[in-house]
């Protein structure tokens, strides 16, 4: 199935995918306002790990977002980029197993 | 739940990595040349649908955070060895584009939500499915991402870093993660119950599961 078929068939998939995107700064504002932490930092932090935490690739979109760009603007473009990266990638494996 | 560089030791890492490709290595052995023509757009689709919906933290009062994980979603939709192959390119595009899980704790991470959410969130919801299906896709969401943080709890936890601290580690993690996975299994829940009775035609959903 080619990309055209893909973009012809899950449409309307695609456009959830994008509402999700949109407003996912709501909910990095929303957790932002609650004092954001995972499970996995409070058990860190319970016992004194979280200064060993590093980052040996940060990637090109840093948490999420553009380095020196509006944090919650550039959440959508990283948002957009990294569906487009994953979807791809699916795409590519998919092929590479191959059909009955 | 994904684990960044430092809280490892390095040998919990080569083991993860080493479990985490031998199962990656099957299941792809597993699909080669047997999937179905809807299923191979689809290892994207879904990947592409749970990478969106991981970036909505949902805020919980009191001071934590967390997101949807999607393995059993993945693994009820896909199949076990698809499901697992389309988390595996999220979590890794996750780790090498957005420095989300460190690349040391790759195979870590890949284990905990690539494999036993999704095979767990499978088996859960194969076994239990005659019984009841709503049932099952919850409890399927709600143990899978569970027993995923606890597998996590259990990797930091015989770690030097983390002083050995097993007991707590896997108690904050079990503890959350329980209470926190409830909203993944309702989310797992209505959204394969969506696909099922709305749009049947666009997955292929194996031939003993239906609505």
């Amino acid at each position: 199935m080619e990309l055209k078929e893909v973009l012809q068939r899950w449409w309307k998939v695609l456009i959830v995918l994008g509402v999700m995107i949109l407003v996912s700064p709501v909910f990095a504002w929303g957790a932002e306002v609650v004092g954001y932490a995972e499970p996995l930092e409070n058990a860190a932090e319970h016992l004194g790990a979280m200064e060993h935490e590093y980052a040996i690739i940060s990637g090109i979109f840093p948490d999420y977002t553009i380095p020196g760009a509006n944090p919650y603007a550039s959440t959508i473009v990283a948002g957009i980029v990294g569906c487009l990266i994953v979807l791809g990638l699916g795409l590519v494996i998919g092929k590479a197993l191959g059909e009955k | 739940m994904h684990i960044p560089d430092g809280f490892l030791d390095l040998w919990i890492c080569a083991v993860m990595y080493i479990i985490s490709a031998v199962v990656i290595g099957y299941s792809a052995r597993r699909l080669k040349g047997r999937l179905d023509a809807p299923q191979v757009p689809l290892i994207g689709i879904v990947a592409a649908g749970i990478f969106a919906a991981q970036m909505l933290n949902w805020p919980i009062p009191g001071g934590t955070s967390a997101h949807f994980v999607g393995g059993a979603i993945a693994g009820i939709l896909l199949g076990p060895y698809a499901g697992c192959l389309s988390m595996v390119s999220v979590l890794t595009i996750q780790c090498l584009v957005f420095g989300d899980g460190g690349i040391t704790a790759l195979g870590a991470n890949i284990f905990n939500m690539a494999i036993v959410d999704v095979f767990v969130g499978y088996w859960i919801f194969k076994a239990l499915r005659r019984y009841n299906q709503d049932v099952s896709l919850f409890l399927a969401g709600w143990i899978g991402i569970w027993l995923g943080a606890i597998a996590a709890g259990v990797e930091i936890g015989v770690s030097s870093i983390f002083a050995y601290g097993l007991a707590t580690t896997v108690s904050v993690m079990g503890i959350w993660h329980g209470a926190l996975g409830i909203i993944e299994g309702v989310i797992t829940m209505l959204a394969v119950r969506y696909v099922l009775v709305k749009q049947p035609d666009l997955v292929p959903i194996p031939k003993e599961v239906t609505v």
